[in-house]
């Protein structure tokens, strides 16, 4: 008897998921939704707790508290064999001693589904994959790329409600990568129905792939949301710096706006009492070069040309401000006086207290 | 494997809502994997462990019967044990600082000064070690023996000639774990060394020797142990010079019939080896750890 | 390379012979030279003659060879299951349980061969398991001390499998036994097909617990060669010596080319 197909499409929730090795808590009650057929990036330094909280829904882990839903089933308890998951490590983990073929098969086989269906899904599932033609080779005949295209088709030709993808384009250089990523998306469009949780490292992947993000830092959830509002609206100031990169500046707020080294910047401080310290965020490639709105001057510290943009640090009252911008005809010199300026709905005022990240 | 097997989605639909249960975290089934442990125990229980406990049962029945010490007041007491148990810890002791040593150069060689045929060697060594020990002596016999190429058959008759019997079949035991710890050493950190001007015997004392404590140790202990328990190489000499403790185990049990003797001496035996096997668990998981 | 003046290089690898080939090589030369020869009185074996090998390869002798043969055979197939075993079990194992059974089965390394001999005699001498006098004793001995390095090199190659490979199988839906069977055991093959070929090596020279309990019908190899040098025949024995070591090589031999083909399928 094969498994029937999901009556509904199925999401994953961690409900306060805590994870402990030897009294060291890796993961901190986690709270976390991923919507049914919904693509959600954990996103996060290494040891952050992100590839802790795959490995809790996969079963690998077992949480000291909270409980993990895979749809409206409660799995904690469950063996990872009874979860009904599709899972893609960094390394793809294929069977060495199998072809792709019965390395596709293997769900299968292990769940008794009948020979005629297995060759139809397995073929299904190279076919998707664009694997196709390499159903009789051995994984070490592949490409890295490859054996990643039959990892992927491994996992989903078991029909998995939810696929989770552990830093899957790790292993590739970086020309593979773009490319398996537009393939990752195309997979998720001809599968809308499964679930997907992916864990990076890589915020270009995140931002590329995700539907919404969720944002770790040292065994915490930081912040989740679409990759817009993470990127246009960071709440935090570890979330600004992760996703995106961004200039963190200690202001003090003022009834007008946010002043920095002695300039105040006009910029919304709704909620913030004046006098108060903050941080304000905002992005690099945000910040213009010359006179403008919320002008600041200082000196130029360091020059880097980056092909088409140049990246400028600029000294201003001792802290240093990042601006990229189009590639300079005539660069200023270093220790030149230079002005900087941005749009104040591009700033971000953060809570205080929040250091560069 | 005996456990029942549902299918994948079988447990659908046990809803339970958000902070019912957040217990009964323990893991499931603790004793599942003792109870496929058993079966392996429990045979070696009957054909190791079981046998063994009867031999130290018997260690304390003379032939007369019944519960008593003097098996072990009349072995303990007779000259034979006494020279026995010297001969056997002497020879093992002097036997595994030579294979030490010997190992400890021969394999220097063969890992930082190759030559070429030193993959050959290697192997070699590891081929050696599936020879039975006996071959060693066995070439000896020819080689010192009464008509032989140097032909002074007295040598063989005393314990020497069982040492060099020993420390030639006991030293690639040595060799195999130094190769392999040898073959862990980042080449880079001794060329760096070099290029720094430390000359060869520096390096071999400061970078490679470090490096290979834990498998001289691991070698030394395990080579400490076999010597001990070594029976083919002496028994091959026909020398009635060199007993050892196994020896006295043969010749009490089967040539002497005297079970209680044999059993008591086994008993010496194993604890002597057994302790120092247990000495070398320790010490190898300090140095490895 | 350690040694970088061209002298000293050669004067280390003349060491090396010189400590080598006398010590490693020699004797596997010698009894290979008297197992051809009639008489030895001088440097070299004199009396060329085949007539060793025909007595090694006949009679008693080839009785011996196909008993040390199935001996080694039963004893290392026994071992290596109960070795694969008892290593499975002890990786599932919590830390110091698995402990407790390495310590467990490695003690018959430490047990001197003599002894387990003996034990086994007295213990299968009397009924209700009544094994004295029948080959099932020699193999039980060759078993039991053989088993602790089967049980050694395949838990040291369970250490060494990627986790990875059976949490993939696991997250696909199979049960643990079909992961043992489907992923594990086929990617510990190498190693198995290794500690079989060390067991049978093992059991084909071990003389000491031989020593101690064969019956007059199941003589193995290494009792033959000892019988034949204790009367004197050193050069038989040299013969039926290098009939054990080729016999025993060729199965090693057999067992790599398995080994390859196993790994590279």
């Amino acid at each position: 008897m094969a498994p029937a197909a999901p009556a509904a499409p199925a999401g994953i929730r961690f409900d306060g998921v805590t994870v402990a090795y030897h009294g060291t808590v890796v993961l901190d009650a986690l709270d976390l939704t991923v919507e049914p057929g919904e693509v959600m990036a954990l996103l996060g330094p290494s040891g952050s707790g992100k590839t802790t909280a795959l490995r809790a829904v996969a079963g690998f882990v077992r949480p000291v508290a909270g409980r993990v839903l895979l749809g409206d089933r409660d799995v904690t308890d469950l063996p990872p064999h009874r979860r009904g998951i599709g899972m893609v490590v960094q390394q793809y983990a294929l069977f060495p001693h199998m072809r792709v073929e019965d390395n596709v098969a293997f769900g299968l086989k292990a769940r008794r589904t009948p020979k005629s269906e297995i060759r139809a899904r397995v073929t299904e599932a190279l076919e998707l994959t664009g694997m196709a033609g390499y159903a009789r080779r051995h994984p070490r005949e592949l490409s890295g790329g490859q054996q990643q295209r039959v990892a992927i088709a491994r996992a989903l030709a078991v029909r998995p409600e939810v696929l989770l993808l552990d830093e899957p384009l790790s292993a590739l250089d970086a020309q593979l990568r773009s490319g398996m990523l537009a393939e990752l998306a195309r997979l998720h469009r001809e599968l809308p129905d499964v679930s997907i949780l992916y864990v990076t490292h890589d915020q270009v992947e995140a931002l590329t792939l995700a539907d919404r993000i969720a944002v770790m830092d040292r065994a915490r959830l930081r912040a989740c949301g679409t990759p817009r509002e993470l990127y246009r609206a960071p709440t935090d100031a570890f979330t600004a710096s992760f996703v995106g990169g961004a200039n963190l500046l200690p202001v003090t707020v003022r009834a007008s706006g946010a002043e920095f080294a002695g300039t105040v910047i006009e910029v919304g401080t709704d909620g913030v009492a004046p006098g108060a310290s903050a941080t304000l965020c905002v992005r690099p490639h945000l910040v213009g070069l010359g006179d403008g709105p919320n002008r600041i001057t200082g000196t130029l510290a360091e020059l880097q040309w980056r092909g088409a943009t140049h990246r400028l640090y600029v000294d201003v009252g001792g802290h240093r401000v990042m601006a990229d911008v189009r590639e300079l005809r005539q660069p200023p010199a270093l220790g030149d006086e230079v002005a900087l300026h941005f749009a104040s709905e591009d700033a971000v005022l953060l809570p205080a207290g929040v250091a560069h990240g | 494997m005996a456990e029942v097997a549902p299918q994948v989605r079988v447990v659908r639909g046990g809803s339970r809502p958000g902070g019912g249960s957040r217990r009964s975290h323990t893991a499931p089934r603790p004793y599942k994997p003792l109870l496929w442990a058993l079966p392996p125990i429990a045979l070696l229980g009957l054909v190791f462990l079981y046998p063994l406990a009867l031999v130290v049962r018997q260690s304390f029945q003379p032939d007369t019967g019944g519960f008593s010490l003097q098996p072990y007041a009349d072995v303990l007491a007779s000259e034979s044990f006494g020279r026995a148990l010297w001969t056997t810890v002497w020879l093992a002791v002097a036997a595994t600082a030579g294979c030490l040593v010997l190992g400890f150069l021969l394999a220097l060689v063969i890992a930082f000064v190759p030559f070429p045929g030193a993959r050959t060697v290697a192997r070699f060594v590891d081929v050696y070690l599936s020879f039975p020990s006996f071959l060693i002596t066995l070439a000896l016999l020819f080689i010192y023996g009464g008509t032989g190429i140097v032909g002074s058959f007295r040598f063989l008759t005393t314990p020497w000639g069982v040492l060099l019997a020993e420390i030639t079949y006991f030293t690639p035991f040595v060799m195999r774990p130094l190769l392999a710890a040898f073959s862990g050493i980042d080449t880079a950190q001794i060329e760096a060394a070099g290029s720094l001007g430390a000359r060869a015997p520096r390096i071999v004392r400061r970078i490679i020797l470090p490096e290979a404590l834990p498998a001289l140790a691991a070698g030394g202990s395990l080579v400490l142990v076999l010597c001990l328990n070594e029976f083919g190489i002496v028994l091959f000499t026909g020398a009635k010079g060199v007993t050892t403790l196994p020896m006295l185990v043969y010749g009490k049990a089967i040539l002497e019939s005297d079970y209680p003797g044999a059993c008591v001496v086994a008993v010496v035996n194993v604890l002597i080896s057994v302790g120092l096997y247990g000495l070398y668990r320790v010490v190898s998981r300090r140095a490895g750890a | 390379m350690l040694v970088h003046s061209r002298k000293a290089r050669w004067a280390l690898w003349t060491v090396f012979l010189v400590l080598f080939l006398p010590l490693f090589a020699l004797p596997l030369l010698v009894v290979l030279g008297a197992s051809f020869a009639t008489h030895w009185s001088g440097v070299l074996p004199s009396g060329p003659t085949g007539a060793n090998y025909r007595a090694a390869t006949r009679g008693e002798a080839l009785q011996a060879l196909t008993t040390s043969l199935v001996t080694a055979l039963t004893a290392s197939v026994l071992a290596l299951a109960a070795g694969t075993w008892a290593a499975l079990a002890a990786a599932a194992l919590g830390r110091r349980s698995r402990k407790a059974m390495d310590a467990l089965f490695m003690l018959p390394v430490a047990v001197p061969s003599v002894v387990v001999g003996l034990a086994v005699l007295v213990a299968f001498s009397r009924p209700p398991m009544l094994l004295n006098g029948t080959r099932w004793i020699v193999i039980t001995a060759h078993a039991v001390l053989v088993t602790a390095f089967a049980y050694q090199s395949v838990a040291a190659a369970i250490t060494r499998l990627d986790p990875a490979y059976e949490q993939a199988a696991a997250s696909l839906g199979a049960r643990p036994g079909y992961v043992l069977w489907r992923v594990r055991l086929p990617l510990l093959l190498p190693s198995l097909t290794a500690a079989a070929g060390l067991c049978f090596a093992l059991s084909m020279g071990e003389l000491s617990a031989t020593m101690m309990l064969y019956p007059p019908d199941w003589t193995p190899l290494p009792v033959l060669i000892y019988a034949a040098t204790d009367r004197g025949a050193l050069f038989t024995g040299s013969a039926i010596a290098v009939v054990l070591m080729a016999a025993t090589l060729l199965v090693l031999l057999a067992v790599s080319r398995l080994r390859t083909r196993a790994s590279y399928r």
